[in-house]
């Protein structure tokens, strides 16, 4: 046995998630050590500076990306071989922790639930009973959220940066157990959330389940877990086919989940409408990020080799996931149901783009990728998404938030301004010029055209129509119907919330108009290194 | 110089959009003022404007945009533009003046036009694809707002309709223009330069698929039969000046797109499929007037007519592509025809619906049975509608003998079949005759009594198209001048 | 082979011994049976409250027993680490610290709010 090499640790680069993995410890010993009247205080101050010093960490180490000894490729291996801090991987480092800090701004909001927390009083209160009644008269909060959040972040920006196949299912444990929790800890409709909870952790465990077996196949392949040491493999075509064809499914199983493509789709109504409305938005936006910017690493630097055995396969969930997102949201009634099949029908977009795979060599420097084009598209849905469901946790009833689309009507009346802001999200989500939605649309489309993948683009083109019906819909309820009763109210919120939904509307708005910079830096380090 | 022309109302309607306490006149006033302020720009354009060489514009502004992938900030226009822009502007002056009595919302409605016509204009002097794109897509958003908001019967199944169909066709020509972008070389979305490009000559199969793409979106907008269901339902219940703006300026995108877009960056497969656009062309002129025929609703049956007036332009441009030695002047003659119908029919049927705006107005009802004898009652209607009816069915000294003249001389000389399409010069003067015959003949009765004449608003707005119609048609020498450089051009550039 | 073989016989010795017991106590055993111990998972008690009737399991079953599984997982890094600290030296012995103090800081957090109180 040859003696053990302590390994080189880049605490440099690795700085992003240590500083979001130590705020989440710290957090932990905040909830068992400071008393329960400044814990808020506390957690809230603490999250933000975390989510503050990971963005200031992340951008030091994206000036700080230089190219390795091959030119093309930026960033380097760290952490004996388990993280790849290349530009794809930095760059969600960034996205995520903007996300994460507008995400910790909603969840710290309190004011529209007259001054706690949107999250469950005592969790383990039964709903409907005499204890829980008692958790609401003292005002308790449950501000272990913010910890759990922060652990969530430390997964999501993990996940696509893990440069082995252990580090990667670490990573989506990480992410996966802290959102299972949080979704149940709704303080209105609590038996709803918890059922979301429960059908969550149930089909994510068991997704996570296909992934392990999926992983293991694909060791047992190329005898190694780390991504070069798998492409090496495929590529030199040793080992059986089988292993590699039946682990690369079973893996496609556990991460298409997570992004919620179908047929792998059936939580995401259910969890997105039964969940806190900022958890909602938290999973929308960061997940998809983290989900897909690991499924990228995976496929196009392990299994790029042979990509035209998992191509089809991608086309036929893309064309599927489109069309049953798209179709299933014009039939809903709830404004976060529709809004979850309309990220369904995103994540189809999403593996639109994912088809612009191509080799390095048929794409001019600096031109739009597979790679470059899908990180667009998440950073416009991410903020697009993001301040739709701000928006909707303000529109309130006497019963909490007031979801149902028949509530909704003659909010234009009621609030112009906050009926106008969700009239542009649902524009942008739509994919209307001016709005980032039209952009991200058109990089996606045009990646997967110029990788050939037309078929599936007339199929985006016919579904963006579908879907524009019932974004219009909405519109129309808004501003040309009549409100039901007493109609819908807007409640104030803190400068937390209006943050969060000014942040995203303005991102949505200048994406549109001036795409230009980011889709050229993402041109420049949309490239992975292997 | 341009850039004003299509950022000065859009100014204005956020402006007007700022200041929520303003006085309903004001807000009236102000939209009329700057309608009237860009239209003296435009003219100050037209005076200045000299022709450009082939493939090339004037007034050419271009700042970078999206320097990723080669999409700038490029505006330009020629003698295919010009008109338009002209056009577009009076419309929008006529659609404010009409609308100076417009009781509903008239601050919102203004800035809401004022947005419009921002972007009709930036469509039309847009010399980069995604630019072009942009401004496509926020006409269907807000001319939906328009008649969504302010029409009437079932506005809001209308506009949904309206809304679905031409946006699925602006994303065929997305994908169309990804496919020009792809295939250009250096990629590229600059019209200018992929019209000196013409990257898709020489791939056939390519060549053909992203023309289909191209043309299915133009064909939504313009429309053509079969892809036209949209156009009556939305015209029937949108209120006056969204119909006029409509049929006058949103319709003339997609034709506009045929000349701009479609003939001289893809002139080979343009060539290869011209006769399938001739024959579509000849289908629209007779179908669409066959059915306008048949209807007894007068703002549907306007609206079939924009459809076969259409059809005319597809025919032209369809003409245009069957390349031969000996044709080279009849087909610019055609394009010329083409161009020309475009400027007449907006202004010819934007006339027609605000006067058919003045029927909804007076009586709630479009239905030409519930009228009778309404020219003793409203004179000065039943003349306006006269000149109206005929100018729409080519009675020469109106503008749209002129531009009919044109096309059915290039065309017959291009491809001697398209004389077919004559049948729908008949059916159209039969149903204008026959529609005024009803309408304004016999005895006042039903509707028609106590129907209040024209006020100054709709007499002066409705006058000055008309009047510009009548213009074009005693001397249309100065519009031609413009556009006969142009139209060469076009054709020249089909037939490499 | 050889090396599966001391494997191998160990099995035989536990199926042997599991199945000798059953045998000979359900012989040579009294039997008197009542409720209590004929319930599933019998310890002669009766079980409170009683399942089948929907009565619910406290919540401090499954903190122990998480705590437990924690400890034992904490258990199964340790072992090992233990064997090879001559070799992994410093690092390993920084990073097995970091590892309990993480372990430590979950534990300190169910004590102090109360997660082993039993009433």
């Amino acid at each position: 046995m040859t003696g053990f090499q302590a390994p080189n640790v880049e605490w440099l680069t690795l700085s992003p998630l240590l500083v979001v993995f130590l705020a989440a410890v710290v957090g932990v010993l905040v909830e068992a050590f400071v008393p329960r009247a400044q814990r808020y205080a506390v957690q809230v101050g603490l999250s933000l500076a975390a989510m503050v010093g990971t963005l200031v960490a992340s951008l030091v180490v994206f000036a700080r990306l230089s190219p390795t000894a091959d030119e093309a490729e930026l960033g380097r291996v760290v952490a004996a071989g388990a993280v790849a801090a290349d530009g794809p991987a930095v760059f969600t480092w960034v996205l995520l922790s903007v996300l994460g800090l507008l995400s910790v701004m909603l969840f710290a909001e309190r004011k529209v639930e007259s001054g706690v927390l949107t999250f469950a009083g005592q969790a383990a209160a039964l709903p409907g009973t005499e204890a829980e009644r008692e958790a609401s008269t003292r005002g308790l909060s449950h501000t272990e959220v913010f910890p759990l959040m922060l652990f969530a972040i430390g997964g999501m920006m993990l996940f696509p940066a893990s440069n082995d196949l252990l580090t990667m299912f670490v990573a989506l444990e990480v992410l996966s157990l802290p959102l299972y929790l949080l979704c149940g800890l709704a303080r209105r409709r609590r038996l709803l959330s918890q059922e979301a909870a429960m059908k969550y952790f149930l089909l994510g465990a068991f997704s996570s389940g296909f992934f392990v077996y999926g992983l293991a196949l694909v060791y047992g392949y190329a005898g190694s877990m780390g991504f070069a040491q798998i492409a090496a493999a495929v590529s030199a075509d040793t080992g059986s086919r089988a292993l590699l064809l039946g682990g690369i499914g079973l893996m496609s199983v556990g991460l298409l989940f997570k992004v919620g493509a179908a047929p792998f789709h059936a939580w995401t109504p259910d969890v997105y409408q039964g969940a806190p409305t900022a958890v909602t938005a938290f999973m929308a936006a960061a997940t998809k990020v983290a989900a897909f910017g690991a499924m990228l690493r995976l496929f196009y630097v392990a299994f790029g080799g042979n990509r035209d055995d998992w191509l089809p396969m991608v086309w036929a969930v893309a064309i599927l996931t489109m069309v049953v997102g798209s179709v299933l949201a014009i039939s809903q009634t709830d404004v976060k149901r529709m809004l979850a099949y309309s990220s369904i029908a995103h994540a189809g977009f999403l593996l639109t783009g994912f088809l612009g795979i191509r080799s390095l060599d048929e794409v001019a420097p600096g031109g739009l990728t597979g790679v470059s084009a899908v990180l667009f598209y998440l950073t416009t849905y991410g903020f697009t998404t993001m301040a739709a469901f701000a928006v909707v946790s303000i529109v309130r009833d006497a019963g909490g938030e007031t979801t149902h689309l028949a509530r909704w009507q003659g909010l234009g009346k009621e609030s112009p301004l906050v009926a106008g802001v969700f009239a542009f999200l649902l524009l942008a989500m739509a994919g209307i010029p001016l709005t980032s939605g039209f952009t991200g649309k058109w990089a996606v489309f045009a990646a997967a055209t110029a990788a050939g993948a037309w078929p599936v683009v007339v199929v985006a083109v016919l579904m963006s129509a579908v879907a524009a019906y019932f974004y219009v819909r909405v519109i129309v309820l808004m501003f040309f119907a009549e409100p039901v009763g007493d109609g819908p109210s807007v409640a104030v919120p803190s400068a937390l919330t209006t943050v969060v939904i000014a942040v995203g509307t303005l991102v949505t708005l200048v994406l549109g108009i001036v795409p230009g910079a980011l889709i050229e830096l993402l041109g420049n380090v949309g490239v992975f290194i292997r | 110089m341009l850039s004003l022309i299509v950022f000065l109302p859009l100014a204005a309607a956020l402006v007007l959009l700022a200041l929520p306490r303003l006085g309903d006149s004001i807000a009236r006033w102000t939209w009329v003022a700057v309608a009237a302020l860009d239209l003296a720009l435009v003219v100050g354009v037209w005076l200045a404007y000299e022709s450009p060489a082939v493939g090339q514009l004037a007034f050419e502004e271009q700042a970078p945009w999206i320097p990723g992938v080669n999409s700038s900030y490029h505006l330009g226009v020629d003698g295919l533009s010009l008109p338009l822009i002209a056009m577009t502007a009076v419309i929008f002056l006529a659609c404010a003046v009409y609308a100076l009595r417009e009781p509903d919302r008239p601050r919102l409605q203004a800035a809401l036009f004022l947005f419009l016509q921002s972007v009709s204009m930036g469509l039309f002097v847009s010399a980069d694809l995604i630019l072009f794109f942009l401004f496509f897509d926020l006409s269907i958003v807000a001319m939906y707002f328009v008649i969504a908001g302010w029409g009437h019967n079932d506005a809001g199944r209308s506009a949904m309709k309206f809304f679905l169909y031409t946006f699925l066709g602006s994303l065929a020509l997305l994908v169309g223009f990804i496919g020009l972008y792809i295939a250009a070389d250096p990629h590229t979305f600059d019209m200018v330069e992929l019209t000196n490009q013409a990257p898709l000559n020489g791939s056939f199969m390519a060549g053909g698929l992203v023309l289909a793409a191209i043309l299915m979106g133009l064909a939504v907008k313009t429309p053509t039969v079969p892809f036209h269901t949209w156009l009556p339902p939305a015209h029937t219940d949108a209120p006056a000046i969204g119909s006029a703006v409509l049929a006058g300026v949103l319709l003339k995108m997609g034709t506009y797109g045929f000349v701009r877009i479609a003939m001289p960056m893809l002139p080979e497969a343009w060539r290869a499929w011209a006769w399938v656009i001739i024959v579509v062309g000849i289908i629209s002129v007779v179908y669409g007037a066959l059915v306008a025929l048949a209807q007894t609703n007068l703002k549907r049956m306007i609206a079939y007519t924009s459809v076969n007036h259409m059809g005319y332009i597809a025919l032209a441009v369809g003409a245009a592509g069957l390349v031969a030695d000996d044709t080279a002047q009849a087909r610019s003659i055609a394009v010329t025809g083409a161009v020309t119908q475009m400027v007449s029919h907006g202004l010819i049927t934007g006339a027609l619906f605000l006067l058919a705006g003045v029927l909804q107005d007076r009586a709630s009802t479009y239905d030409m049975d519930a009228y009778g004898g309404l020219a003793g009652p409203a004179p000065r209607f039943a003349a306006f509608f006269a000149v109206g009816a005929f100018a729409s069915l080519g009675l020469p000294g109106l503008s749209g003998f002129i531009a009919e003249f044109q096309i059915f001389t290039g065309s017959i000389a291009a491809a001697p079949v398209t004389a077919v399409a004559l049948v729908g010069i008949l059916l159209t003067a039969a149903l204008f005759l026959r529609a005024l015959q009803r309408i304004f003949t016999g005895p006042t009765r039903g509707r028609s009594t106590g129907f209040a004449d024209l006020r100054p608003t709709e007499t002066w707005s409705v006058g000055a198209l008309l009047f510009l119609s009548l213009l074009i048609g005693i001397l249309p020498r100065p519009l031609l001048d413009i556009i006969e450089p142009a139209a060469e051009a076009v054709v020249e550039l089909v037939g490499r | 082979m050889e090396l599966y073989t001391p494997i191998l016989a160990l099995m035989v010795l536990a199926l042997g011994f599991a199945v000798f017991s059953v045998v000979v106590s359900s012989l040579t055993g009294p039997a008197r049976y009542n409720r209590a111990k004929l319930d599933s998972y019998e310890c002669g008690i009766e079980p409170t409250p009683q399942a089948h009737g929907g009565g619910r399991i406290p919540v401090k079953y499954y903190t122990v027993a998480m705590t437990f599984i924690i400890f034992d997982v904490e258990i199964m890094f340790l072992v090992p680490w233990a064997i090879y600290f001559d070799e992994l030296a410093l690092f390993g012995f920084l990073a097995m610290l970091l590892f309990l103090v993480n372990i430590t800081i979950a534990y300190v957090y169910e004590f102090k709010r109360g997660g082993l109180d039993w009433d």
